[in-house]
């Protein structure tokens, strides 16, 4: 990153914030402030969380650096922030998942690591909301087709997905409670493998975030059938939202940012401000149309509000999966 | 054809602009080195580099990167010849017999075979990439989960012929790392397996600690000073060269390594290391002397090294020519692009040819340049073994410790390497080679979910295995390891006296 | 009967194979054609075990436990140790403190070699490290609670 040339650009407005009162008290932050990354690098948060950092470096005028805790589907990050010290300057950055954790714990009767309440939201970043696709080997080219053959031949149709109790599983679990369905879960590693198998056609549906299939969906190898959002996707304008189709489902694969619980309350204002002023860069924002998605930022009442509603989802789709038999 | 020649065209005077030069020098330069620091493979080197490709161009990001990749091969073999640390996953088969070799007194050798045969098995992908991707591509979509079970019984099937111990040994040894395979969450019912409220245990083990605590650091907890000779004298230059005779060696396994790898390395999924494994047991079972592999056979560092270097180019069709990856380290590769604004998808050939042939071509250059680098430091690297043992090990456990940790930061994977440190001193005291246990680790976490995955798919039939309609590579696959079990068997009903027998015949020579 | 080293050997697996059943029993075994969590470790340890009972089977021709060359203990037993006690420290001391008093320690300790020199040498390389990690690598190493 040409950080160099960045704050060289900004330099006016670094110049007239640095005459500071020289007797101000120790103003957050005083040292480097450290986001920690629960995905392996280059994973759906690495790619949004660097260029932020980069933009919010020249307005915290501390270096922000990522390091990745990876492990447990973001688990391992997500339990090391919640017992940070809360001095704001460890900060998560994890996505919708972060919400199932507690559920699925308490599912299987294990020690709950932690719970939502361990976390402070900050900010909201993405919400990219997912897409149904069918291998372009399927014949439907309507969810009713689909839905209306899947009703026809429970557990014969096979989705794909990036893991149980996973950001593909979810929405999936939550159709087909809806719409009556039953199908065969194909559990994978991850998104890319998930995505390869319905290439491959072993499995003929998968549940994904827009952005995690466009090119499949622009190179015609996926035909996209609905839409998890509340409106219609600028990506994909011509696919309906499960709302107009009659399902009452809305599901995102969202991204903000968290601090661990007993955080100050100044600290959190400072951040609330930074990512304001961030996220209105034209860097920030280029950086994450390049991802294919659109910034969609929340300040942290909206944040609050909307995180409790997409946590609910989510718990609801853990309890709905349930413990898989066997 | 004219028309790939055209884009090569294209690809080439992108790939030549001086600055696209540079960057591609600076990949292969990091890559050597994160293939030669124990723990840090590609992985992590191109992970801690991507934030610094932000500020380039969607090419210039993706030629160095990739060079980071292709070149940490190259380097992963040096520390594995020379003091049995194994730089990166890949390169624990040339753990065994390149550093026999280096006690023979061939380091330089077996370093420059490994270099020639990382760079012609290179350009061999390469080219194939170049001339037939799509199809090739097409391929590597046929591999569902039943294509791969089988693969991986083959796999499992040429263990016997990975280890110079009897078979029941290998075959404990296998056992055990399919054992510890199994540590962390079950993807498909979402239980915790011997993770005893470890976070970090959810997703296993890894096979970077354990390697390097089994070969690397075991080897040095088994080496005090007082027993190191210290009479490595300075090599001339043309002991650094291979002979005549292990040119001609080691011509073949570099010829089927580089065929094995590539076809191995465009099949999606994170079976990429295991490459090196079966290249290893081909060598072994073809080979005239398999009495020789674990004493310094040339075909056992040609072999190998050979094929994970196909593997890392095979990796970038199905990424290039279908935009999915194949593993971990394509995915980061994706990723970098993506965050370019050049989405790797099936149209990425048409909507960015310059960056599509930009790359390939640069892979032709960058290996060229990667065998100019490696070459002149074979006998740089040599020097090495001249720092006094007493002052080496204690650098090397340093390297060990950090270049573990760096990867997840976590302090658990360094626990694990002691461990496994540990294990491999008591494996050596015992009698025990640790090579097949690193390969069921490997294994074992595709294997059983391919498995499941294969059931899943068909209802818990079994047929979908050898249905030869829809699923004619599985069948293939576990076709030849049926003859393969059946020619061993065979063979030991015929009591002929195998290479096994003659081992077993020289040990209890020596013995006496 | 002597007590020869695949006796030992064998012994030490099948030991590790009962804690693994023992460790497993929550988790449901499943049926051949939908396995389960507990199928896989079951099996594992089952076949390890059964290898391992043909090994002691066969202990007559290994040596006798007693013949085991153990001279390299304490080296080994140090380099361990010491390795662990810098592992227990290395995420509050940080990098530089706690790598090059591994690197003096094996030296003076293990090694006897002269202090002096140990400390050049540590110091020399955990800076040059440092270096390369941060530098070239532009991965800072792990700096502790004092910043650096």
């Amino acid at each position: 990153m040409d950080r160099r040339s960045f704050v060289a650009g900004s330099a006016a407005a670094a110049a007239a914030l640095a005459i500071r009162p020289s007797l101000a008290q120790e103003v957050y932050p005083t040292r480097p402030v450290t986001f920690i990354n629960p995905f392996p690098p280059g994973g759906a948060v690495d790619v949004v969380a660097r260029p932020l950092a980069s933009v919010l470096e020249p307005i915290l005028k501390q270096p922000v650096v990522i390091e990745t805790k990876a492990g447990a589907a973001g688990q391992v990050g997500a339990q090391f922030a919640a017992s940070a010290k809360p001095d704001g300057y460890t900060l998560l950055m994890h996505i919708m998942s972060i919400s199932g954790f507690a559920e699925v714990d308490k599912l299987f009767g294990r020690p709950v690591k932690f719970t939502r309440d361990d976390f402070i939201p900050i900010s909201r970043f993405i919400a990219d909301p997912m897409v149904l696709v069918v291998n372009d080997k399927q014949p439907y080219k309507t969810l009713k087709e689909f839905v209306d053959d899947a009703k026809k031949r429970p557990n014969e149709l096979i989705f794909s997905s990036s893991g149980l109790y996973g950001a593909l599983h979810l929405p999936t679990a939550l159709l087909m409670k809806a719409a009556g369905i039953q199908m065969k879960h194909l559990p994978t590693a991850g998104g890319g493998p998930a995505l390869t198998a319905i290439l491959g056609n072993n499995s003929q549906v998968l549940v994904s975030s827009i952005a995690a299939s466009s090119a499949q969906m622009k190179a015609g190898k996926l035909r996209p059938l609905a839409c998890f959002g509340a409106q219609r996707a600028p990506a994909v304008p011509d696919v309906p939202t499960m709302k107009e189709l009659g399902y009452n489902i809305e599901f995102y694969l969202w991204l903000g940012m968290f601090a661990p619980k007993g955080t100050p309350v100044p600290i959190i204002t400072t951040l609330r401000e930074a990512n304001k002023k961030a996220v209105a860069d034209p860097k920030f924002q280029q950086a994450v149309k390049n991802l294919g998605q659109d910034v969609a930022y929340l300040d942290q009442p909206e944040f609050r509000a909307f995180w409790d509603l997409s946590a609910k989802r989510v718990e609801d789709a853990v309890r709905l999966i349930g413990k898989v038999q066997g | 054809m004219e028309a790939t020649f055209d884009s090569l065209f294209l690809g080439f005077s992108v790939a030549l602009r001086f600055d696209v030069l540079w960057y591609a020098f600076l990949g292969c330069l990091v890559g050597t080195l994160v293939g030669m620091l124990p723990g840090i493979g590609p992985l992590a080197g191109i992970s801690i580099l991507l934030p610094l490709t932000f500020g380039l161009d969607a090419t210039k990001a993706i030629v160095m990167l990739a060079g980071i990749y292709y070149g940490s091969q190259y380097g992963g073999s040096t520390t594995s010849i020379l003091l049995r640390i194994p730089g990166e996953a890949a390169s624990v088969m040339t753990c065994i017999d390149g550093n026999a070799m280096a006690k023979k007194g061939r380091a330089g050798a077996a370093l420059c075979i490994a270099a020639v045969g990382s760079f012609i098995a290179g350009t061999f992908g390469v080219i194939v990439l170049t001339l037939i991707a799509p199809p090739v591509a097409a391929f590597a979509l046929r591999f569902g989960p039943p294509e791969y079970t089988a693969l991986l019984t083959l796999g499992l099937i040429f263990l016997a012929y990975m280890s110079t111990t009897s078979l029941v040994r290998t075959l404990l040894m296998a056992a055990l790392g399919l054992l510890l395979g199994t540590i962390g969450i079950d993807v498909m019912t979402g239980h915790f397996r011997f993770s005893f409220n470890i976070a970090e245990l959810g997703d296993g083990i890894g096979i970077v600690p354990v390697a390097v605590g089994l070969f690397g650091l075991g080897e040095l907890l088994a080496t005090p000073s007082h027993q190191v000779k210290g009479d490595v004298t300075r090599p001339r230059l043309r002991e650094l060269l291979p002979t005549r005779k292990e040119w001609h060696e080691s011509a073949m396994p570099i010829a089927r390594g580089s065929v094995l790898g590539f076809v191995v390395g465009i099949i999606p999924g994170s079976a990429h290391i295991i490459s090196s494994f079966l290249s290893y047991a081909v060598e072994r079972r073809v080979s005239k002397h398999p009495e020789e592999f674990g004493k310094g056979a040339v075909a056992g560092v040609a072999g190998p090294e050979s094929a994970n270097n196909a593997a890392s180019t095979g990796a970038f069709v199905p990424m290039l020519a279908l935009g999915i990856p194949t593993g971990p380290v394509t995915a980061v590769l994706m990723a970098a692009l993506l965050i370019h604004g050049v989405p790797p998808g099936p149209t990425l050939v048409n909507d960015h040819p310059n960056v599509f042939w930009g790359f390939v071509a640069s892979m032709y250059v960058g290996n060229l340049m990667l065998l100019a680098l490696n070459l002149p430091l074979v006998g740089l690297f040599v020097n090495l073994l001249r720092i006094p043992y007493a002052y080496l090990y204690p650098l090397i456990i340093m390297f060990c410790v950090i270049g573990v940790y760096e990867v997840n930061h976590s302090i658990v994977d360094v626990w694990i390497m002691l461990i496994m440190g540990v294990v491999g001193y008591g494996l050596k005291k015992f009698g025990f080679d640790p090579a097949p246990l690193v390969l069921g680790l490997v294994i074992a976490p595709i294997f059983e979910m391919s498995l499941r995955q294969s059931l899943i798919m068909s209802g818990g039939n079994y047929m979908i295995f050898l249905d030869y309609q829809q699923r004619p590579i599985a069948l293939g696959l576990l076709a030849t390891s049926a003859i393969l079990l059946l020619l061993s068997v065979i063979s030991s009903i015929l009591r002929q006296r195998d290479w096994r027998a003659k081992l077993a015949q020289a040990e209890a020579v020596e013995r006496q | 009967m002597m007590i020869r080293a695949d006796h030992v050997a064998g012994g030490a697996f099948i030991a590790l194979g009962v804690a693994v059943f023992a460790l497993s029993g929550d988790l449901p075994f499943g049926t051949i054609s939908a396995p389960s969590a507990g199928m896989m470790p079951k099996l594992m340890a089952g076949l390890m075990m059964a290898f391992a009972v043909i090994v002691m089977s066969g202990a007559r021709s290994s040596q006798a436990v007693t013949e085991i060359d153990w001279s390299d203990r304490w080296h080994a037993i140090l380099v361990i140790v010491i390795t662990a006690i810098a592992v227990v420290f290395y995420q509050t001391l940080g990098f530089l403190i706690t790598m090059s008093l591994l690197v003096f320690a094996l030296l003076v300790v293990v090694e006897r070699r002269n202090p002096l020199r140990a400390t050049a040498y540590s110091i020399a390389l955990t800076l040059f490290a440092y270096w390369l990690f941060s530098k070239a690598l532009k991965s800072p190493l792990e700096r502790g609670l004092l910043w650096f």
